[in-house]
């Protein structure tokens, strides 16, 4: 299948990405914006999730309900999220609407109300939502293992912390995200049906005049890392841990996600494998490998009854530390097949190629086809594999875990 | 796009929708039974049995199947709930023959002691699982308590007690029954080969001997009971309502969902405003539910615990307002451009199409294509909507919350 793929940077700092899909009759953006949660103000941690609401309260001529309304008219299904640098905001709709959605859009980065009367409930909220994370444990420590894993603020929990949120005030976050909503370092990408043409002049005569200084670089800290237990009466001890691995950019990347297939990828790996199906020790297990610019890291999750916590941590870091030793060549196609069909069948969503645009410029400030990353995938050996395990291995692992008492026992740091 | 249905001798249906622009294809085994199917010796069977397809057959380790699918590059997976179990693979259309192959396998499993025994310790770490999930807890109790005697109270996991005392005999007799080849479809979508897939599905399932499978279908208004379940470890306030709707059948089921969504979408809904916007729940939403024979339209709030018993008071004067006045004309027509583009993202994926024309076929024994569907959510007038909100009264639910408090 012909892949069309089309860049712009504009001189103001904006670039534009797309990809055409033929095939589709829908279009999605996602507009990356440097002001994620690595930006928070300091002592302000939550900041980028009061704001990801606050900035939709109202911009340019619509207030609140007309914003809203204007986006609902269009059919737009929409949402925002914090990520570590940066604060998404996504959409799909059906293609004929994108250019409309994007003057909708162009309103929100250029133009937000930011409304004193809004502020209140946008802290309010992220500050249900941070206490609604407390009744979602296996939520909150696949959150919370980053803290610990990534230098601060990098790893930061999106929603803040309750202290923090409590000392927010209007003008200050106002301040914050007009500072921080600039064109330069943003990312807006653009997946499905629409015409080149037609959406460079639509997005020059939206954003080309638009104005910003860079973001302020974020000051990084010591990651924490070690192991932390937090007691919670809960039904299964939450059990998750997290080593360093190669950023999306590394030369080692792909030998990496084939080594993360091989311990997690399907009903055949080796997790679930020595872990559920031969052990029966969990319902759930996994490995996923997740990468920010700087630093990356495999984060493993198991839940299990609290008195089978500690065989549990003993048979996951058995096997994530047995990876080094040795790789089938059946281990490795299956790995390889699962990463190329995963691709293939990604490619049928435009939302999910708007949003692999946005990641692949954020990392490597280009656009990679599904032709070339397959390639890549196919090109690695077991040796690769091998070798990436020793020059990575799961030692030093940081740990966090939820449950009635700490695990005792099993993963040494 | 073509439909094409079949059915073998055994009374398996074959339907199929081709579509020769797509990149991959999905298929899927649908069999009618779930929770409701059950009685209370054999709670949690329909689930439990889900979980022991995976675990082999006369020709197939329980790795074989992992592994498998696993060389397919397969995206698959399979669910069970108060009506249907249904087993599903994503693939590229080069394995359309070895996935038919291996799950037409599957379907008739070894169900063996030792899997059967160590299997059941996978179910009771889902239950705990799911028991730290307090929305999920909400809902089996709500469903319980709103559908009393009716079927559709069972819990689809089953409980520890239940789990614990099942045994395998009780479990194959079940699947013997419930597994009839004349209550199973085989469903497939995307990029495939229609001659292809029946000649497979001949060679591979003739052999599913039939057997009686009915089901006891009525219709049901519900308990309407108010109760409290206090919870001190819970932080949030939980409230889920359920009043009766239209069911699966029914066509206003399209009416069904858009009253839904006016009222509890989430973005630009009649919740979103009365009680997100302005922060007094941090969730608010409503939902369609559509059953064999009945439905239901399902309310969720998450609040403060001290703003709960607020929210619910907002939550149904709106819904009074709503039935009393009906819907805006431009409510009514975001609602259904939602709709309408959220059904034309889902098609664009063959798991999203495998859903929709498995209910289609599972639910009504028909076929509608999408463009259909999209005609007939944006016919839907206003009037039908507010009809529908006073026939089915949405004021009058059973309410069950769950959290800190003793009571709202």
């Amino acid at each position: 299948m012909d892949e069309q793929f089309f860049t712009h940077e504009f001189d103001n700092g904006l670039t534009l990405v797309a990809q055409r899909m033929p095939q589709v009759s829908s279009s999605a953006l996602t507009c990356a914006v440097p002001a994620g949660a690595s930006h928070d103000p300091s002592g302000a941690a939550g900041a980028a999730s009061v704001g990801r609401s606050w900035l939709f309260r109202g911009a340019g001529d619509r207030d609140t309900r007309a914003l809203h309304d204007a986006l609902d008219a269009l059919g737009c299904q929409h949402h925002e999220s914090v990520r570590s640098s940066h604060l998404l905001l996504s959409a799909s709709m059906l293609g004929m609407n994108l250019s409309e959605a994007l003057g909708l859009y162009a309103d929100i980065l250029r133009r937000p109300r930011l409304p004193e009367e809004g502020f209140e409930p946008c802290r309010d909220l992220a500050a249900q939502a941070l206490e609604a994370l407390e009744d979602e444990p296996m939520q909150l420590c696949n959150l919370l293992i980053r803290e610990k894993f990534y230098p601060p603020p990098l790893g930061r929990n999106p929603l803040g912390r309750a202290e923090a949120l409590a000392t927010i005030r209007a003008d200050g976050l106002g301040e914050h995200l007009r500072r921080h909503l600039t064109p330069v370092g943003t990312i807006l990408a653009v997946a499905g049906a629409f015409d080149w043409n037609v959406l460079r002049q639509v997005v020059g005569d939206l954003l080309a005049d638009w104005r910003g200084e860079p973001a302020p670089a974020v000051a990084t800290g010591t990651a924490a890392g070690g192991r932390t237990h937090v007691t919670k009466p809960t039904a299964q001890a939450q059990i998750t841990l997290a080593y360093a691995a190669p950023t999306a950019a590394d030369p080692g990347y792909y030998a990496a996600r084939v080594g993360q297939m091989v311990l997690s990828g399907g009903m055949s790996s080796r997790l679930f494998t020595e872990v559920r199906e031969k052990r029966s020790l969990v319902y759930a297990v996994q490995a996923r490998y997740h990468s920010l610019k700087t630093r990356a890291g495999i984060f493993v999750y198991a839940g299990t009854t609290p008195a089978r916590a500690a065989e549990t941590t003993e048979v996951v870091v058995g096997e994530l530390r047995k990876l080094p030793e040795g790789v089938g060549e059946d281990e490795l196609a299956r790995a390889r097949t699962q990463l190329k069909s995963a691709l293939v069948m990604q490619g049928e969503s435009t939302s999910a190629r708007a949003d692999a645009l946005a990641q692949d410029w954020h990392h490597l400030r280009r656009l990679r086809s599904l032709s070339e990353i397959a390639g890549a995938i196919d090109a690695v050996t077991v040796e690769d594999v091998l070798e990436g395990a020793r020059s990575h291995p799961a030692e030093e692992l940081t740990m966090l875990t939820i449950g009635p008492e700490p695990i005792g026992g099993g993963a040494g740091a | 796009m073509e439909f094409n249905r079949t059915q073998l001798d055994n009374g398996l249906a074959i339907v199929a929708e081709v579509n020769p622009s797509a990149a991959s294809m999905a298929l899927g085994f649908f069999a009618r039974t779930g929770s409701r199917d059950e009685t209370p010796e054999v709670a949690g069977v329909s689930h439990f049995l889900e979980h022991m397809m995976f675990k082999g057959t006369a020709r197939r380790t329980p790795f074989d199947i992992n592994r498998e699918f696993d060389e397919l590059g397969a995206m698959y997976n399979a669910f069970t709930s108060e009506e249907n179990t249904v087993y599903f693979a994503a693939v590229l259309p080069e394995f359309q023959a070895a996935a038919l192959d291996l799950l037409g396998d599957m379907l008739r499993p070894a169900l063996r002691q030792e899997d059967f025994d160590a299997e059941k310790k996978v179910i009771l770490e889902e239950i705990a699982l799911y028991e730290d999930r307090p929305h999920y807890r909400l809902y089996e109790k709500l469903m319980s308590r709103h559908y009393g005697e009716h079927p559709l109270g069972h819990s689809v996991l089953g409980t520890q007690a239940s789990i614990e005392a099942l045994e395998r005999e009780a479990m194959q007799a079940y699947f013997d029954r419930r597994y009839s080849p004349g209550n199973v479809s085989l469903v497939a979508v995307g990029n495939l080969d229609w001659e292809a897939l029946v000649a497979k599905a001949e060679a591979s399932c003739s052999h599913w001997r039939p057997a009686p499978a009915g089901r006891e279908v009525a219709d049901t208004r519900g308990t309407l009971t108010r109760e409290s379940i206090a919870d001190g470890k819970l932080q949030r306030q939980h409230v889920g309502m359920l009043s009766s709707a239209p069911s699966a059948q029914d066509e206003d089921r399209y009416a069904a969902h858009l009253l839904a969504t006016i009222l509890g979408d989430e973005t630009g809904s009649r919740l979103f405003y009365a009680l997100v916007e302005p922060a007094v729940a941090e969730e608010a939403s409503c939902s369609y539910r559509p059953f064999d024979g009945t439905g239901a339209l399902y309310t969720f709030i998450s609040a403060d615990p001290d703003r709960a018993a607020e929210a619910v008071e907002i939550a149904r004067r709106e819904y009074a307002r709503l039935a009393e006045e009906g819907v805006g004309e431009a409510e009514l027509e975001a609602a259904k451009n939602k709709t309408a583009a959220g059904a034309t993202l889902e098609g664009e994926l063959p798991m999203g199409r495998l859903s929709a024309v498995g209910a289609d076929w599972v639910y009504r024994k028909g076929y509608r294509p999408l463009a259909e569907h999209i005609e007939r959510i944006l016919a839907v007038p206003g009037e039908k909507v507010r009809e529908l909100a006073r026939r089915f009264e949405i004021t009058s639910a059973t309410v069950l919350t769950l959290g800190p408090r003793e009571s709202l």
